[in-house]
């Protein structure tokens, strides 16, 4: 600590270039953190959004098959089922953004809160969602993306089913990363009888089971159920479902993944770069030093702990500046996505600030090392005499 | 006095080859991370907006923003089949392609399950849709569970390669042929027989209708006429147009991607003119001596700003080729970089690295080398020679 004066004069001297590169490694530390939040979405929303109790039943063949909507009853029999619920794709427009900007489903609302009971939602919501035929409860994220309050009334207009409906928001759903929009079954199947189109069909039933350790049971037994049928189904859990949803981003994350290691890779150079140069400007100086007696230890240590210093506090600063980058992005392009699904949740976790800092220190100290060792175990009398 | 020999950098890099190793790195992997990116954003960009042909009409279900959720019935195709101004072949066959648009599962090469595109159409569709072509084996023959791939659905899903039997959705399908289209959307797709793709769907017998108008009709007319017709609700949409429209919905990613490339190229031309910079800057006592011997600064400068802009061509080159070493490895681990389409399928992009993202990756390290050898050579050279030999 005593010379922690010195190694602040000494990043003093070039004020232009230590700023510069300062300034650079900030940068790409930044740059390295936001990528870095794209794959990490897709893990948060594994880990913490999707349950492992909860499994979709969907037809075998595709999302785009339906199966017959009598499905959904005979699922709520089989023991282990705490509920399920038979949910419809909708594909509805907001007028306003002109196409799908978020997901929205018709389902069924007497049993939401025993599918998902993890959502959290208020139960006098749920009350109302039961008892309003139009209502529909939403994700805040979607409220807060158009600035939608409870009881408000937003028209819909589907781009599969040939309606557009009115309904009325009585409730949300309390995350802040949920784009859901969910509104009564019965309501879209009026809508369809008006136009003769009896609603008989489901596109998943998303069932919950009691107990993690009977889920593969269940599983299996509900596949089971529907074998040879005309409709016959595949269970998976809700983790499973989604993984298999974003698996198809691989190839991007991969991409990024190697942008930000190339990324990565050039701020060590930048930051070896400043070190070795102040290192060979400084050689005569050190030379001095090491020839009235100061130790190798000491003139690689101050070396070293200089070129850190630098990278630490300007990555840190890029780390920290991340959260009101990604605020901004998120502003301009966030929400939910058809193209980036969580990739463009871009969440600044405490692990990824932690990562930026992490490499920000490292590359200075693997920056220092090299001209620092040469520094302090170069001969006296050699750098003297190199030195003109 | 004379200027400097073209040996004199010669021996130099010669001298310093560990140095100019290094930098030549780095300037390779500023070029790497950049045109990678780049290629990204262009090949992303030609995927989408190649598509459609500007003579061509999309009749889709009023209401629906894309062919994979719209559905039409026989009615409403037979209402607009034979309309005014639509071109014909030779034999009177109207020239409109009726489709079925199904997003069914497949397994991924990587083992993975995503929806594909799969088009229901009829023998017509290769004469509507123009820039289609068979490129290896034959189109399906009807009804017999055969298909053709697009380009990059052949790189991408398991057994989806000629002669293969494909499983896709329920049941298993021949694949016969692969079609190309100059890279737009329609090499994400599967394409097979109208009432094969209908049945398996077990819906409304199409999706959407796809026309060619014939020279000199009044296109506007026509839309207008088909939706206004009272029976049916329908919406005509140019094809280009529409393709347009689905490309919007990937603005997000693209604007984003580009939005992130200022930044990466800063960062990463930081590095490297910050490399080359100090390069040149230790050589200050090497520019004191030349002074001192006589040497004029704009010899000197000129010598040692041709070295850094070659050493900085040559890192260019050896990126270049990494950039394309990378892009085929990607190609081959990957099968293409998918993203979602509007349809909520995968749209594959094939990453192919064209001349115009190397030109910019050209300019690019021509630049780190012009900027990161002239400031240093400039201020050694402008300093007097003494100061300069002074420095160490």
């Amino acid at each position: 600590m005593r010379f922690l004066p010195l190694i602040l004069r000494n990043l003093g001297r070039n004020k232009l270039r230590t700023g510069l590169t300062g300034a650079a490694i900030g940068l790409a530390v930044l740059l390295v953190c936001f990528f870095l939040t794209m794959p990490a979405g897709i893990d948060v929303f594994l880990s913490q959004i999707a349950s492992n109790v909860r499994v979709s039943v969907h037809h075998k063949g595709g999302l785009v098959y339906q199966m017959p909507f009598a499905y959904v009853n005979k699922i709520r029999s089989v023991p282990g089922v705490v509920g399920a619920d038979g949910v419809t794709w909708f594909g509805g427009a907001f007028e306003e953004a002109g196409h799908v900007t978020f997901p929205s489903f018709a389902v069924e609302p007497e049993h939401v809160g025993a599918v998902w009971p993890d959502y959290h939602i208020d139960p006098a919501a749920l009350d109302r969602f039961r008892r309003f035929r139009d209502g529909a409860i939403v994700g805040r994220q979607t409220m807060e993306k158009y600035g939608w309050k409870i009881g408000q009334e937003i028209s819909l207009r589907s781009t599969i089913w040939p309606v557009t409906l009115t309904f009325r928001i009585v409730g949300e759903i309390p995350n802040a990363r949920s784009p859901l929009f969910w509104f009564q079954r019965e309501y879209l199947a009026q809508a369809m009888q008006a136009r003769n189109w009896t609603l008989d069909i489901v596109g998943i039933v998303w069932v919950r089971i009691a107990d993690p350790a009977l889920v593969d049971g269940v599983m299996a037994k509900l596949d089971a159920m529907f074998r040879n049928s005309p409709a016959e189904t595949a269970a998976e859990t809700e983790k499973s479902f989604f993984a298999s949803f974003f698996g198809s981003l691989q190839g991007f994350v991969t991409i990024i993944l190697l942008v930000t290691g190339l990324v990565a890779l050039c701020v060590l150079f930048i930051a070896a770069n400043t070190a070795s140069m102040a290192v060979r400007e400084r050689a005569r100086e050190i030379a001095v030093l090491r020839a009235i007696g100061f130790g190798r230890r000491l003139i690689f240590g101050t070396l070293v702990a200089e070129s850190t210093l630098l990278a630490t506090v300007a990555g840190g600063s890029g780390a920290l500046l991340t959260y009101a980058f990604t605020a901004g992005v998120k502003a301009a392009a966030g929400g939910w996505s058809t193209q980036l699904g969580p990739l463009a949740g871009f969440l600044v976790s405490p692990a990824i600030v932690g990562e930026g800092m992490a490499l920000a220190v490292v590359v200075g100290l693997i920056a220092g090392i090299a001209p620092a060792y040469g520094a302090a175990q170069k001969p006296v009398a050699t750098i003297l005499r190199e030195v003109f | 006095m004379r200027g400097l020999p073209l040996s004199y950098p010669v021996r130099n890099v010669r001298a310093r080859l560990r140095r100019t190793a290094l930098t030549i790195g780095v300037i390779a992997l500023a070029v790497i991370a950049t045109s990678v990116f780049l290629a990204l954003i262009t090949s992303l960009k030609h995927t989408l907006v190649a598509s459609g042909s500007p003579d061509n009409l999309i009749v889709l279900r009023k209401g629906s923003d894309n062919d994979g959720s719209s559905m039409l019935s026989l009615e409403a195709f037979q209402a607009v089949r034979f309309l005014d101004g639509i071109a014909r072949l030779p034999d009177g066959t109207p020239l409109v392609s009726a489709e079925k648009v199904m997003q069914p599962f497949a397994r991924t090469r990587a083992g993975g399950r995503e929806n594909v595109l799969v088009r229901g159409v009829d023998p017509v569709a290769l004469a509507v849709h123009d820039e289609v072509r068979i490129a290896e084996g034959r189109m399906f023959r009807p009804s017999s569970s055969e298909i053709v791939v697009g380009r990059g659905i052949a790189g991408r899903y398991a057994n989806a390669d000629l002669g293969a039997e494909m499983f896709i959705g329920k049941r298993n399908w021949r694949v016969v042929g692969i079609l190309e289209s100059g890279g737009s959307s329609f090499e994400s797709e599967i394409w097979g027989d109208l009432r094969d793709v209908a049945r398996d769907a077990n819906t409304f017998p199409y999706s959407g209708v796809r026309m060619k108008l014939a020279p000199g009709t009044d296109r506007q007319a026509l839309i207008d006429r088909i939706d206004r017709d009272p029976r049916y609700a329908l919406q005509a949409t140019p094809e280009v147009e529409y393709y347009a429209e689905q490309a919007k919905s990937a603005a997000t990613l693209y604007g984003l991607l580009v939005i992130l490339a200022i930044p990466v190229g800063v960062a990463a031309g930081f590095g490297a003119a910050n490399t080359m910079f100090a390069a040149v800057q230790s050589r200050t006592v090497e520019i004191g001596t030349l002074r001192a011997l006589g040497f004029s600064r704009a010899t000197i400068l000129r010598s040692f700003v041709l070295e850094s802009v070659v050493i900085s061509l040559v890192g260019f080159v050896v990126g270049a080729i990494g950039t394309l070493c990378v892009a085929f490895v990607l190609r081959l681990a990957l099968g293409g970089i998918g993203f979602g389409a509007q349809t909520y399928t995968i749209n594959v992009v094939t990453l192919r690295v064209r001349p115009t993202d190397l030109a910019v990756a050209l300019v690019f390290a021509t630049a780190i080398g012009l900027i990161g050898g002239l400031l240093p050579a400039w201020r050694a050279a402008h300093l007097r020679p003494v100061e300069a030999l002074r420095k160490a």
